[in-house]
């Protein structure tokens, strides 16, 4: 477990943003007073620290350069460390404000050891501007303890006890109450309540106080809680000199995506998401993810899915100066029949799910829909679409409700629906015979229409269970005079507005809601 | 010698890569497939273009019944177009007999995104035909190009709709351009009516009415039903073909039967075959 500390956090992120020749604090407002949250280096050897007035600070040294606190911008500047952190191991945790937590379990050969991730890790910190401390110990808590309070190494599994037992207190991460309560007894570095018996502590100071205990000396298992899903399949590939031409980024995407498909096929899985991590050198990260309708595992079909993608980023994608690493992840993975490896066979299924798949990742998966029929009376709602690769591109195995749909319209013998459905219905200005009779001439779009002929009326009741259920709608369907046919309705009726019965009724009003073909 | 001739012709534009594909499907009648040549060419790009806007569900259609015989079909339409002329509805497209089912809709923000998508779904061996609806202005001919030789490549039907006519070079095969037709037959002799009518019930409607009589008529309670789904006539187009690369143009009113998912040609229709909305010559007819 690596416990990284930005002690400067707050300082660090404002000097990255403007030059500073005079020392630098930040201050927040705290009840009625500004009282300084961060100082940096040169501040702080003049005596300044967090928690001093604002006012008695600028008293003290009326150069010091003040700047209002961001916690916002500090927190999205920590989820980016955190996500630039993703190369060292899918596993980053925030451990806010100021710290970051990394599993490097298993991951840290890559690196060539721990001492080299350190360093590596220490030497692009620095570089970005940033003071840090790093530890690495065997549990979240030692590692924790040692990176703030004890002396930042590498410590091995087992060693908690040596590291925590000189630290003070507050480096168990307990309350501040706590850790008063405890100094007032005399109880001040972890090495005094180690050995104490149990009960006595756990009766006076609560729970937490052995629990946070056990959890540093590794009695108890503490879970990381790491910031991104961990995907279940992960390849990826560092670079000695940066990569920034699509050409390559695609060639990587296909390497690592043969080695994927072993292990995917090894277990009898198959993609539904993949997600492309690149790592720029100046520290961005860019991740990219494409859908997949079905389990996928051949290479050059995820290839071609990302080749999509970039062309549809083109400008966003930004190579800057280069990529340094990447990295393919599966972040959804599904169990896929043997039958179906190789989808580039010439099944009619799997060459539509590799068009819909091309299509979704060019142009967006919400853009690629299939029409679904839905089970209710209104007749926008009776239909709708879904993204394709939600569905799935299975065109003879599934009737997606349309089934439902044709013995519900066999069974009432319903009216016959229009070609194109409006997004909305429209307005249209109508001259109809009260109180129900069909229009006998409308106004559509600026454009006068005799009916020469109607079928109707179909009632269509509103959802009276709703508030905004709407009225009642009569449907007619039209035709006028050059053979154009049209789908119209009005919306309530003039009983009620003539009983009184809604005393809010709105006169009844024309719509067209669709054209017919 | 003339069918020599052609045959000549015909081969020497298969090496321009864009005629060819498999067979070509017929529509069932007898004078639009002489026209066509056997019928619609599989693997071929058709341009199909509404009178006007308000014709386009019309021309829509008739797009549909061109792509009967494919049973996977793609749309693919502009942003615009869907707002504009409102989006493909699953229940109407059951009621026109083509299972929505089958259908992927595609929605595209820009003209250069609409041919890619159009070009890429050709290419795919599942579609049997692909739609894409274009609102207006000019198309890029080289995309044109571009999706004619998929279409060869592929056999599928490449289906162009369009909202306006346009006169841009084109490589389509034909150019059709349809509109909705008035679908209620003039006054049949006594007992002697079309199927259509019989099944239909027989409707009855002085064409040449003006419209206070229609009026009159409407106020009485006895409008009759309009075309275009089971319970009223069938709805008919005005089709006319205006470009044919293979053969002779023409000029039909055409009936969808959705019983058995074909047009049949309209008999009765009360007007002479040139509707007078497309104002075009009747010349070009060979």
């Amino acid at each position: 477990m690596l416990s990284l500390w930005l002690p400067r956090f707050s300082t660090d992120r404002v000097r990255r943003l403007r030059e500073f020749s005079a020392p630098l604090v930040v201050y927040g407002r705290r009840g009625n007073a500004d009282v300084l949250t961060a100082v940096d280096e040169a501040a702080e050897k003049l005596g300044l620290h967090a928690g001093l007035a604002l006012a008695q600070a600028r008293a003290m040294h009326p150069a010091i350069e003040a700047v209002m606190e961001e916690a916002e911008a500090d927190a999205a500047l920590l989820d980016n460390i955190a996500d630039w952190c993703l190369r060292y191991t899918p596993l980053v945790a925030c451990d806010a404000p100021d710290g970051l937590l990394l599993d490097i379990g298993g991951c840290a050969h890559l690196y060539g050891g721990e001492q080299r991730l350190v360093a590596d890790l220490g030497q692009r910190m620095a570089r970005a501007g940033f003071a840090y401390r790093v530890a690495i110990a065997g549990t979240i808590g030692a590692a924790f303890a040692a990176a703030r309070f004890g002396n930042p190494a590498a410590y091995a599994a087992g060693e908690e006890r040596d590291i925590v037992s000189p630290l003070p207190l507050a480096a168990l991460r307990l309350e501040a109450t706590t850790v008063a309560s405890l100094a007032r007894v005399g109880l001040k570095r972890i090495g005094d309540i180690i050995d104490l018996p149990r009960s006595p502590l756990t009766a006076r100071f609560g729970q937490s106080l052995l629990r946070q205990l056990d959890r540093a000396l590794g009695h108890e298992h503490e879970p990381l809680n790491p910031r991104l899903p961990v995907a279940p399949y992960v390849a990826e590939q560092r670079f000695h000199e940066p990569i920034a031409r699509e050409e390559d980024v695609l060639g990587t995407v296909e390497k690592l995506a043969a080695r994927l498909g072993v292990a995917l096929e090894r277990r009898g899985d198959g993609a539904r998401r993949i997600e492309l991590t690149l790592f720029r050198t100046d520290g961005a990260v860019r991740r990219i993810a494409v859908g997949c309708s079905r389990p996928l595992r051949d290479a050059p079909d995820i290839r071609a899915l990302f080749s999509e993608r970039l062309a549809a980023l083109a400008d966003a994608f930004d190579p800057g100066f280069g990529f340094d690493m990447a990295r393919l992840s599966v972040v959804i993975a599904e169990a896929s029949p043997p039958e179906q490896i190789g989808i580039g066979n010439a099944e009619d299924a799997g060459e539509l799910a590799r068009l819909v798949d091309r299509l979704s990742a060019r142009l967006g998966a919400q853009r690629v829909r299939r029409p679904v029929a839905l089970d209710s009376h209104i007749p926008e709602l009776a239909a709708a679409t879904l993204p394709a690769q939600m569905v799935g591109p299975d065109f003879s195995g599934q009737d997606l409700g349309w089934d439902a749909f044709r013995r519900h319209r066999a069974e009432t013998d319903l009216a016959p629906r229009p070609l194109r459905l409006l997004t909305r219905p429209e307005p249209i200005e109508a001259l109809a015979e009260v109180p129900d009779g069909p229009p006998l001439r409308f106004r559509w779009r600026r454009a006068l229409h005799d009916v020469i002929s109607a079928e109707g009326p179909e009632r269509i009741e509103g959802a009276w269970w709703s508030e905004q259920g709407g009225a009642a709608r009569d449907y007619f369907r039209v035709e006028d005079r050059t053979g154009l046919r049209f789908w119209l309705y009005r919306a309530g009726l003039y009983r009620d507005l003539v009983r009184g019965e809604l005393p809010n009724a709105a006169p009844p009003s024309w719509y067209l809601h669709g054209t017919f073909a | 010698m003339l069918d020599e001739l052609r045959q000549r012709l015909r081969a020497m534009e298969k090496v321009t890569g864009i005629e060819a594909g498999p067979g070509p499907v017929p529509l069932g009648l007898a004078g639009v497939d002489a026209a066509l040549g056997g019928g619609l060419a599989r693997g071929a790009l058709h341009e199909i273009s509404a009178v006007n806007e308000a014709h386009l569900s019309a021309a829509t259609g008739f797009t549909l019944g061109l792509a009967a015989s494919a049973r996977n079909l793609l749309w693919i339409a502009e942003d615009m177009a869907l707002t504009e002329s409102g989006a493909p509805y699953g229940p109407g497209l059951d009621c026109f007999k083509r299972a929505p089912e089958r259908l992927v809709t595609v929605a595209v923000a820009n003209k250069r995104d609409l041919l890619w998508a159009m070009e890429e779904a050709l290419r795919c061996r599942a579609i049997g035909a692909v739609i894409g609806e274009v609102r207006h202005g000019a198309i890029d001919p080289i995309a044109v190009r571009r999706l004619s030789l998929a279409a060869a490549e592929s056999g599928a039907l490449a289906l162009l709709l369009r909202a306006q006519p346009s006169s841009d070079a084109s490589t389509a095969m034909t150019r059709w351009i349809a509109g909705a037709a008035p679908s209620l037959s003039s006054p049949s002799p006594a007992g002697g009516g079309s199927p259509s009518e019989a099944r239909w019930g027989g409707v009855t409607y002085e064409k040449r009415s003006p419209p206070p009589a229609s009026l009159r008529s409407a106020l009485a309670g006895d409008l009759p039903p309009p075309g275009g789904g089971e319970n009223g006539a069938a709805p008919r187009f005005a089709a006319q073909l205006v470009r044919n690369r293979r053969g002779p143009l023409g000029s039909w009113i055409l009936e969808w039967r959705d019983t058995d998912e074909r047009f049949i040609l309209a008999a009765t229709h009360a007007q002479p075959v040139a509707a007078p909305l497309l104002n075009r010559p009747r010349q070009k007819v060979a």
